[in-house]
């Protein structure tokens, strides 16, 4: 095995734990920390290491607990966010009184070259960046890190199971309205 | 029979869990008759997708040169510790 030290690995994958953290944490200065708390870490267990994987698969799952972990620490922070969520809930749903869809939804021509799709992913994490907080914290948490149901519920501050799924279920229906107003409908 | 609006939510609920067979086969049947959520869980399928490697596309966010010397400073320092222990 080759000799590896944390500071070869900020030079090579610092960037890429940067911003999979920033996209979570939403602050840059809590993404630093868990970069670097996340490299020390993978410092502390190398030995845990194995070829299996690749050094940067490893390191992303360390800092997905150090993610994990800094929503622990912070679940009381929840709680106030929460009514941003429902003032524009009526938004989220293009749906007439009877649940059907308002108007058509159309095609999506998906990016298909590099250029497209690096342009494509600086609209999404435009969209990403629109949502409450919360909703945020719940498609990484439960739809990305498939965080259990009641862990998930326990730290974003969600009742029930059902309460969960609507508001992830809304979450979707708000990022693909964000995609296709800023993205799809741009030709 | 269930409207579009809940078939959206079990589309997304879906995707996370095992809904009841009976359920999933609404759903199929509704996927199959409606072209409005037919193509809702597509796009919803694609987001997810893009979701998933999000962060190997959006290279225009790095580290800051004085966040990267801050943080190779305090690993030396922790390194150096834990190593005169
Ligand atoms: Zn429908």
């Amino acid at each position: 095995m080759t000799q590896q030290s944390p500071e070869t690995w900020l030079n090579d994958h610092g960037d890429l734990l940067y911003r999979y953290a920033l996209l979570r944490v939403r602050s840059e200065t809590t993404a630093e920390d868990l970069v670097q708390e996340t490299l020390l870490a993978g410092f502390l267990s190398w030995d845990k290491f194995t070829e299996k994987s690749s050094v940067s698969t490893w390191l992303v799952g360390i800092l997905k607990h150090k993610i994990v972990d800094h929503f622990r620490k912070h679940r009381h922070e929840v709680k106030q966010v929460q009514a941003d969520e429902l003032a524009d809930d009526i938004l989220a749903y293009q749906f007439d009184s009877e649940g059907h869809w308002q108007v058509d939804l159309v095609e999506w021509d998906t990016p298909d070259t590099q250029m497209d799709q690096k342009q494509f992913s600086k609209v999404f994490k435009l969209c990403i960046s629109r949502l409450p907080q919360r909703m945020a914290d719940l498609l990484f948490l439960r739809a990305i890190e498939n965080v259990p149901m009641a862990e998930c519920c326990d730290l974003l501050g969600f009742e029930s199971d059902n309460q969960l799924w609507v508001t992830l279920s809304r979450t979707r229906v708000k990022l693909r309205q964000c995609l296709n107003t800023h993205w799809f409908e741009q030709g | 029979m269930r409207h579009c609006k809940q078939i959206v939510d079990l589309v997304s609920q879906g995707m996370e869990s095992k809904l009841p067979w009976s359920i999933r086969m609404e759903v199929k049947m509704h996927l199959l008759m409606c072209k409005n959520c037919y193509r809702y869980a597509k796009q919803l399928k694609f987001m997810q997708s893009e979701l998933k490697t999000i962060e190997n596309n959006i290279a225009d966010t790095a580290l800051t040169e004085t966040a990267k010397k801050r943080i190779q400073q305090s690993l030396k320092l922790a390194i150096h510790e834990t190593s005169n222990d």
